[in-house]
Order: structure tokens, then sequence, then C-alpha cells
């Protein structure tokens, strides 16, 4: 079902997902590219993320091969299409970077190294900072194209995240994101990335309306792993009603079960108990 | 008969809904007008019925809710098991009660109109 990830993009950007269209792009953007290393990099990063899904449910490996081909439609280097394709791979695998070594060459495992940097430093207030300086001192900007191409798969696919990490996402993407993009000229990007931010804040608006408040904080009762899923519904709820009345009134009485429900769902799973 | 779930009143009244036309999907706030329910006694409800496995629930196509610019909406349906024990049971309950009316009336028909 990749159909599904792919949302009204740029007519320009890439529908198809396989290594077959990337080298398609490349045959257009650099003719000269090194595709039997690209797929040697595909390869390699298929190997250490297999099993792996996305939130979507697809092979988490088409997450770093859509980064790349974003990255190849601007024209980007060898290098720089390799090091996509393997950035994911320090942080979520057991994959280290020496062991990129004794396959890559410097250059390329320099970019994942420092991509995977400033990854670290993801959800603290330092962040921001980091990847402003980062961007300021363009000490890479190799670097940062990965960065950026990651952000943009990430709002393609941005609907399979809870709202409220949703909205965080677009709102980091406008502040941090489309910047260091105009910085980059990477016009595309930047103008994709900006638009797929608005519509997401558009859409989950919400989520940031009293009601949605209240069904977030209320939905804090649930255990950790259905809070979500039921929040992500109620909010979908709060849209199909245009009266703000009947919003109010929607979050007060879904409020209102939600102590009834946390047990329903903290229940073992039917077996051979009797009803209850 | 034991059923997978207690029939709680809120139950019985959401399967008859579902039940209704079974095969069409329905999200939360369009079973709780049918039901008649509160979306607070809904949710649990529909929980309990997924957990037994007579209601299955899955999200909208993404694309959908995305050309509408809305989040995607969660799915309620019943399972082919599901509906058939439904209807299993709902058709328990009202022979049962038939029956208590019946024997608490004898062949009169209650005049209070109070009997269940």
């Amino acid at each position: 079902m990749n159909s599904r990830l792919q949302i009204q993009a740029q007519p320009t950007a890439c529908q198809d997902d396989t290594l077959a269209g990337l080298r398609k792009i490349l045959r257009v953007t650099r003719p000269d590219a090194d595709v039997e290393l690209i797929r040697r990099a595909y390869e390699v990063a298929a190997s250490w993320h297999q099993g792996q899904t996305r939130r979507s449910g697809d092979p988490y490996i088409t997450h770093p091969l859509a980064v790349a081909t974003i990255l190849a439609e601007t024209g980007a280097d060898d290098d720089t299409l390799c090091a996509a394709m393997l950035h994911d791979t320090i942080e979520y695998t057991p994959c280290t970077l020496a062991a990129l070594s004794c396959e890559f060459d410097a250059g390329i495992v320099s970019v994942v190294a420092e991509a995977a940097a400033l990854e670290q430093i993801k959800g603290r207030p330092g962040r921001k900072k980091a990847l402003a300086m980062a961007a300021a001192k363009s000490a890479d900007t190799r670097v940062l194209a990965v960065k950026l191409a990651h952000r943009l798969h990430n709002m393609r696919t941005v609907q399979f995240i809870p709202q409220a990490k949703q909205l965080r996402k677009a709102r980091e993407s406008l502040d941090i994101f489309v910047p260091v993009a105009a910085q980059l000229s990477l016009d595309e990007i930047e103008a994709e990335l900006e638009t797929l931010a608005y519509a997401t804040m558009k859409r989950n608006r919400h989520a940031r309306s009293a009601p949605g408040r209240l069904l977030v904080a209320a939905a804090a009762l649930l255990p950790a792993g259905t809070r979500a899923r039921w929040c992500q519904e109620w909010l979908g709820e709060l849209h199909t009603l245009p009266a703000r009345r009947d919003r109010a009134r929607f979050a007060i009485q879904t409020t209102l079960g939600i102590p009834r429900l946390a047990i329903t769902v903290r229940l073992p799973a039917p077996g051979r108990r009797r009803s209850g | 008969m034991k059923y997978a779930l207690k029939m709680t009143g809120p139950v019985q009244q959401v399967l008859r809904a579902m039940l209704e036309d079974a095969a069409v999907p329905r999200y939360g706030l369009q079973i709780s007008r049918q039901a008649d329910l509160e979306t607070g006694t809904l949710y649990p409800v529909m929980a309990r019925l997924e957990r037994v496995g007579w209601v299955e629930s899955s999200w909208e196509d993404a694309d959908l809710s995305i050309s509408d610019g809305r989040p995607r909406r969660r799915y309620y349906q019943l399972t082919k098991d599901g509906a058939e024990q439904a209807r299993l049971a709902l058709a328990e309950i009202s022979l049962r009660r038939e029956k208590r009316r019946s024997s608490l009336s004898g062949t009169q028909p209650d005049p209070l109109g109070a009997s269940l």
C-alpha cells in the first residue's frame, strides 16, 4: 500500500519508491552517479532495518530510500545519497560507525555520524539551537540536506503519528527546517515542507482547542500504549462537529467515560475468562 | 447462555444500531447517535465489543482525510462472527423478556404496561 504514503506531493516529486525509481531520477539529475555504490548502501541499510516497520506499517527501508530519492532530485552527490540510505542505522539498529567504516569510505561515514549526532539531541531544548548553529556554520551542508530530506519524508507520512506529535513536528518544521532549506537554496524542499506543515496544523487545529486539550489531558488516564489511538479517534470526531457547543459537549461526555474505558482496556485479553 | 461479554442495556443498544446494517462501517459519533447513547457510555462499550472480537475498528484511508483537511476517523464494523453472536444474543434476550412477561401476567396483557 505504498500509494497511501504519497500525499499530493509536488508534481516533480518521485512517486516511485523503489530502487528503480531512484535510478530513474539519477539518470536525469546525476548521470555520473555511482549507482553500484548506492545500491550497496541500500542493501546494507535494508539488511540492518530488516524486520523493522514504519508507523505506516511499511518496511522501514522505505524511509531511507525515500530520503535518498528526495536528495537525488536535488542532484546530491554519491556520499550524500549513501549517507541518506544509511542515516538511521546508527540510531535505530545495532549497527555502529565502525561497522560502516569497514564497508564505506570516510566521506559517507562522517555524514552518517554527524547526522546521527544531530539526532542525539532530539527532544532536548538544545536541538533547535544545535540545528540552527549547524546551519549557520554550514559545517557540512550535506548533513543538513540529509536532515532536511529526512524531515520532509516524515512530514509526508505524518498522519501516522499521534496528533499532538504531528503538531509539534509541523511547528518545528516551520521554525527550523524551512529556514534551513531556504538557506541551502533547496527551494522545492522548502516549499513542500512549508505546505505540508501548514496543512498539518490546519488539519489538527482541534487538538489545540479547549475540547481537544481536555480530551488529550483526560486520555492520560488510559494506559500508555492505548492513548494515542483514542486521542486520534476523538480528535477526528471533534472535526465532524461543526458547532462549538457540540464539540464541548462531546469532549465532556467522552471524558466522563474515560475511567470506565481505562478499566476495559486494562483487562487482559479475553480467552477462557468468563464474561464481565 | 453465556455471552462473551455482559449484555448490558448500552451493549444491546449499540448492537441493535449496528445490526441495522451490519456491513456499514461507522465512526463513534454516528453509532452514538444511532444507538442514542452518550459518547462517554459508547466508547467503553466499543472497547469491550472490540476486545471480545465482535467488532473491529480501523483507520480510514489517510489520503481521504488529508484531501478533506481533517484527521483520520476510526471506523467500527461488526465482525461476521460478532454479528451472528449479537443476533443470537439479542434474540435470546427478547425471548426471555417475552417469557417473563407472559409468566408474570399469565395470558392477560399487562394492564399497567409495566412488565419487563
